[in-house]
């Protein structure tokens, strides 16, 4: 069988960030050379300087860079690469980029065209799944034609409805309504949202779901139908339905109710026709009743959290599996060990309503010890341009038991340094401090409930 | 323990006898025909030089204006100091002229001579091919076609920013190019009407 080392001599990097450098790293492991493609607003960023080769794609403006799929592939072809790694984010979840890649003998790193084309609609994927035995949130049937369709729709299902765009994530062009009035009256925010942000102004409803859980479950499957999950991963502390932290194993569910959950996400999305790294969200309400939501057909933000519980490199399995090698492992060779939590380090100021922060890294200092992971493209003098998300980097700790990763979350976030930028860490020491995050019980409001300023008060308090 | 270098096997590829070849010539490069050239550059107006022998290629050029950022900072940075220093000696020799009024002087002297040239730079990432009947000493307008940068089948135009005359190619035609990489230079006469409408390539 094929080696990726052997098919790919060389893969274009069309990411920046920590991400961009996170491919970087499992190229070099696999022996395989990178190219770098940055836009001029990166050109003295650190996967620049660290990669082999690097070359610039287009102006800061991702448009005509990083979403610009002449400008990637042109790169790749004038580099000599054989492959291109979208990283997340940007062209990573679209299948007409992975599409023309593909014509032009290049392999995108990530799940094949057709397959990206199958699970591109969120109201498709839900309908597909369901038939093969996930259970989903009621919601509106097919996407929403006009206002009219969508009253009739939120009145079938019951209020309060999330109105959601069908591409796109991080809460972009979502909103919970609880009247007919808000929802005439959001509806049009929601598509001008949804077109700015992912081209695409298509809406859907769902029922909202108070008081629950976000929990994902990984997943990875060759191209030859053999499926493994990797176990969950449990993001229910969110800030506008923005994960800030995320953990495994969730605190919310038995290990026989997380095993039987895992077991029938990967029994669907083989049976589907799936194919490389993936992951299936689910909302887990008060009962322990989950319920599919979405899923992304890209390496996820968090994904560290698995590795650092399984010891599986996922990057690098994303381009084995892109390679045409088997998995090599099956379920029973997956072994979870400890506990795991990643602290995204953003560049916000939570006492300003987190407003996105930019400037001068003046003095930078990655926290270390027995379990701790720092995964950041930050150094001292790093300008960050204030054109791209704020993710400054991803701090991970891991610890035999939760209690243990919640102590080395505590020093290590004491340890950290980012001076000349403000960042979020003021709220993950907040968490780490909240009875309800202590004792397990979070859930996606926890933060906007209160609001994050009172959150903010409320731990200085304690 | 240091991991593997990937590129140790490509390393090891190369016989001895190459790299003592290469050795050679860095050697001799950079004793003898980098000092040799830049002093050559520096007694005419040109604004590159380039020799070729056997697979080697050495060009040198002059900074112009239009380029990075990064670099036109640079050039005035380093003339400033300069500047300042020469002051400063003056000051000492009392020569009655103000330190800061030398360095104003050196640094008019330098954006004159750097203020006759602008560089065309890519539009995109790609294949740049210049228009075919375009070679140094060719007359252009502002807006005028220098030729394009070909990205996945099409064309992505690079015009002339400055009325000028087309002057040193910085890459060769067929070579690919990233986006802002600089491609032509075109010498232009600042004081000549249509001369100021252009802001760069």
């Amino acid at each position: 069988m094929a080696r990726a080392a052997e098919v790919f001599r060389k893969v274009l990097i069309a990411n920046r960030g920590e991400i961009a450098l996170r491919i970087l790293r499992a190229c070099r492991e696999l022996g395989v050379e990178a190219v770098v493609a940055y836009s001029e607003a990166d050109r003295e960023s650190l996967p620049v300087q660290l990669a082999d080769e690097a070359i610039c794609i287009g102006p800061a403006d991702a448009k005509r860079s990083y979403l610009s799929a002449p400008a990637v592939i042109s790169a790749a072809l004038i580099t000599g690469c054989d492959a291109i790694h979208p990283g997340y984010g940007f062209l990573s979840e679209d299948d007409g980029f992975a599409e023309v890649v593909a014509a032009h003998d290049l392999t995108f790193i990530g799940p094949p065209a057709a397959v990206l084309e199958r699970f591109a609609s969120k109201a498709g994927t839900r309908q597909l799944l369901a038939a093969h035995g996930l259970p989903t949130i009621p919601g509106s049937e097919g996407m929403l034609r006009d206002e009219m369709h969508a009253l009739n729709e939120a009145d079938r299902i019951g209020y309060p409805v999330l109105i959601k765009p069908s591409a796109g994530g991080g809460g972009k062009g979502m909103r919970m309504v609880r009247t007919a009035r808000e929802l005439e009256s959001s509806i049009k925010v929601c598509r001008s949202e949804a077109k700015a942000a992912f081209g695409d102004d298509s809406l859907y409803l769902e029922k909202w779901l108070d008081q629950n859980r976000h929990v994902e479950i990984q997943v990875a499957v060759d191209r030859y139908g053999h499926g493994v999950h990797l176990g969950e991963r449990d993001c229910s502390v969110q800030r506008r339905h923005q994960k800030i932290l995320e953990e495994a194993p969730t605190p919310a569910l038995s290990i026989a109710a997380r095993a039987e959950l895992a077991e029938m996400a990967v029994r669907a999305v083989v049976a589907a026709g799936y194919e490389n790294v993936g992951t299936l969200e689910f909302l887990v309400d008060a009962r322990g009743d989950a319920y599919f939501i979405e899923i992304n057909c890209r390496i996820q933000v968090e994904h560290p959290v698995t590795e650092m519980l399984t010891g599986i490199d996922l990057v690098a399995t994303q381009m084995r599996i892109a390679a045409g090698e088997p998995l090599g492992f099956s379920q029973a060779d997956v072994e979870f060990r400890g506990h795991a939590m990643e602290f995204r380090i953003n560049a916000e100021d939570p006492d300003h309503d987190f407003r996105p922060s930019a400037g001068v890294v003046e003095r930078y200092h990655a926290p270390g010890g027995p379990g701790v992971r720092m995964d950041s493209h930050l150094f001292p003098g790093y300008e960050v341009p204030p054109f791209y998300d704020s993710l400054l980097g991803k701090l991970i700790v891991w610890g035999p038991d939760r209690a243990t990763a919640i102590a080395r979350g505590r020093v290590a976030l004491e340890e950290l340094v980012i001076d000349g930028i403000v960042t979020n860490t003021g709220i993950h020491q907040a968490l780490l401090s909240n009875e309800t995050f202590l004792d397990g019980k979070m859930t996606t409001n926890l933060l906007d409930r209160v609001g994050s300023a009172a959150f903010l008060a409320a731990a200085a308090r304690a | 323990m240091p991991k593997p270098d990937p590129t140790d096997d490509r390393r090891r590829a190369r016989s001895a006898a190459d790299r003592s070849a290469d050795h050679a010539a860095i050697d001799r490069l950079s004793g003898e025909l980098l000092p040799a050239l830049i002093a050559k550059l520096g007694a005419t107006g040109l604004g590159e030089l380039e020799v070729r022998e056997g697979a080697w290629r050495v060009r040198l050029r002059r900074p112009v204006e239009g380029g990075a950022a990064r670099r036109e900072r640079r050039v005035v940075d380093r003339t400033g100091e300069w500047a300042h220093e020469r002051g400063g000696e003056r000051g000492a020799d009392h020569s009655g002229e103000r330190p800061g009024h030398a360095a104003h002087h050196q640094l008019e002297s330098v954006t004159a001579r750097t203020e006759s040239r602008k560089v065309a730079t890519s539009p995109a990432v790609g294949i740049f091919q210049p228009r075919a009947e375009l070679t140094a000493g060719t007359r252009v307008q502002v807006g005028d076609r220098l030729g394009a940068v070909d990205m996945l089948g099409v064309p992505q135009e690079v015009l002339a920013s400055v009325d000028g005359v087309v002057g040193t190619s910085l890459v060769e035609p067929g070579e690919a190019v990233e986006f802002g990489q600089e491609l032509l230079v075109i010498e232009y006469d600042p004081a000549a009407p249509g001369s100021t409408n252009g802001t760069g390539g």
